[in-house]
C-alpha cells in the first residue's frame, strides 16, 4: 500500500517536473502532473484485475489520452502538450536502461528477453494512444456528418 | 495579386516551412507537422500540396491556380521539446487559415515565437532534482536513493549545460553526462548517501534516455510514417546503448 501511494505521487511530480523541462507554461503544469498521476493510476488499478502488464499499459495511456484530448479541447490547445509529460511514468525508460545493460555486460539471453518485454511495452502505450486518438476522430467525424446531414435537410 | 506574385508566394512557402520546421523541432508529431504545412499553404490559395516530413527534412510542393510550381525543402538538425512553442504555432496556423495574414506579419509572429522565455537556469535545476529523486523513488528506491539522485540531477544539469555549449557531437553529450552518473553514484555510495546503485541511476536515466522518442517511433510506425519511425527507433536505441555503457563504465 505504501509502495501504491509513494508511486503515484511520484508519478505526479516527475511527470509535473518533465512538464517543466519541455517548457510548459502556466496552470497546464499542473494538469500535466495530473495526467501522469491518472496514467499511472488506471495502470494500477488495472494490474489489480489483469495479470497481462501490455494490458495494463495500454489501458493507462488510453486513459491519459482520453485527459489528454478533453483537455485539449478545453484549454484550445495540441494534444501533445498533455501526452508528452503525461505518459512519463508509463515510458518503459527503466525497461529500455536494463535491456542496454543485459547487452552490455553481453548476457544475450536476458538481453532478448528484456528487449522484447521493452519492445512490448512501448507498442502497448502507442497502441493505446493511437486507439483513443483515432476514436475521437471517427466520433468528431461522424458528429460532423450528421450536422451536415441536418443543414441539407 | 501583386506584381511582385512570385515573390509573395515562395515567401510564404518559406514561412509555411518556418513554422513546419519550429513545430518539428519543439516536439511536433510528424502528421501534425504535415497536416499544418498543408492547411498554411491552401489558405494562401495553393490548389495543390505535397508534403513529405521524416524527422531530419521537410519537402513541401506548392501547386497554384495559375500552373505555377514551387518546391522547397528545409532541413531539420536537433529536437528540443518546446510545448509553449508548439502550442503558439498551433495558434498561429490557426490564425493563418481564419484571416490569411501578409507573408511581412507571419514573419513577425514568428519572430515573437523564438524569442518566447524559456525557464530560467535555477527553475530547470530544481526541475531535474525534482525528476531524478522522483524517479528514483518511483522505480523503488527508498528516501536516500531519492536525496543522491536529486543531487546527481542537479550536477549532471551543470554538465549537461556545459557540454550543450562546448561538445560538438550530441552523442558524445549522452556518453560522457551518463558517464558522470555513474561515477557520481558510486561516490555517493561510497559517501554513505544512498543504498541502491541501480535506482540512484535510474532517476538520472530517466533525465537522459530516449524514452518518450521510443514510444512515439513506434506511434509513427503504426501510424504509417514508417520511415519516421524506423529512423527515431535506431536513434533510440544507439543513444540508450550509449547511455548504458556510460553508466556502466565505473563497473567494469
Amino acid at each position: 500500500m505504501e509502495r501504491i501511494l509513494i508511486q503515484l505521487i511520484t508519478a505526479f511530480t516527475s511527470s509535473l517536473g518533465f512538464a517543466y523541462i519541455f517548457n510548459v507554461k502556466g496552470k497546464r503544469i499542473f494538469y500535466d502532473g495530473i495526467g501522469g498521476f491518472l496514467a499511472w493510476g488506471v495502470q494500477l488499478l488495472a494490474a489489480a484485475f489483469l495479470t497481462n502488464e501490455a494490458l495494463c499499459y495500454l489501458l493507462g495511456s488510453a486513459a491519459l489520452t482520453a485527459y489528454a484530448e478533453g483537455m485539449a479541447r478545453w484549454q484550445k490547445c495540441p494534444t501533445t502538450l498533455f501526452i508528452v509529460a503525461g505518459s512519463i511514468p508509463l515510458i518503459p525508460g527503466g525497461a529500455l536502461y536494463r535491456t542496454m545493460s543485459y547487452g552490455i555486460s553481453r548476457d544475450w539471453q536476458a538481453f532478448f528477453n528484456q528487449g522484447l518485454e521493452t519492445l512490448l511495452l512501448a507498442v502497448a502505450i502507442s497502441a493505446g494512444i493511437l486507439i483513443v486518438m483515432v476514436l475521437d476522430q471517427i466520433w468528431h467525424n461522424a458528429r460532423a456528418l450528421s450536422r451536415k446531414r441536418k443543414a441539407q435537410a | 495579386m501583386s506584381e511582385n506574385a512570385q515573390d509573395t508566394i515562395e515567401g510564404f512557402l518559406t514561412c509555411a516551412l518556418d513554422i513546419g520546421e519550429r513545430m518539428l523541432i519543439s516536439g511536433g508529431e510528424v502528421n501534425r507537422v504535415e497536416d499544418t504545412i498543408t492547411r498554411v499553404c491552401k489558405a494562401a490559395g495553393a490548389q495543390r500540396v505535397d508534403v513529405y516530413t521524416i524527422t531530419s527534412s521537410i519537402v513541401v510542393t506548392m501547386g497554384m491556380p495559375d500552373g505555377q510550381v514551387i518546391t522547397q525543402t528545409r532541413r531539420i538538425s536537433r529536437q528540443k521539446l518546446d510545448m509553449n512553442a508548439l502550442d503558439r504555432l498551433n495558434d498561429l496556423s490557426r490564425y493563418i487559415c481564419q484571416t490569411k495574414p501578409s507573408v511581412a506579419e507571419v514573419r513577425s509572429m514568428l519572430k515573437q515565437i523564438e524569442v518566447l522565455p524559456q525557464y530560467s537556469f535555477g527553475t530547470q535545476v530544481v526541475m531535474y532534482a525534482l525528476v531524478s529523486g522522483s524517479c528514483a523513488m518511483f522505480f523503488g528506491g527508498n528516501g536516500w536513493d531519492g536525496l543522491a539522485s536529486a543531487l546527481i540531477g542537479v550536477l549532471l544539469k551543470f554538465v549537461q549545460t556545459f557540454l550543450n555549449k562546448t561538445c560538438p557531437s550530441d552523442f558524445f553529450t549522452i556518453i560522457l553526462c551518463s558517464i558522470f552518473g555513474g561515477v557520481m553514484a558510486h561516490l555517493f555510495l561510497r559517501l554513505g548517501l544512498g543504498e541502491n546503485p541501480a535506482m540512484i541511476n535510474l532517476g538520472n536515466i530517466m533525465l537522459l534516455i530516449p524514452g518518450i522518442k521510443l514510444t512515439n517511433a513506434i506511434r509513427d510506425m503504426i501510424r504509417g510514417d514508417t520511415i519516421t519511425g524506423v529512423l527515431c527507433f535506431a536513434e533510440a536505441v544507439i543513444v540508450s546503448m550509449a547511455i548504458a555503457w556510460g553508466f556502466a563504465v565505473i563497473t567494469f
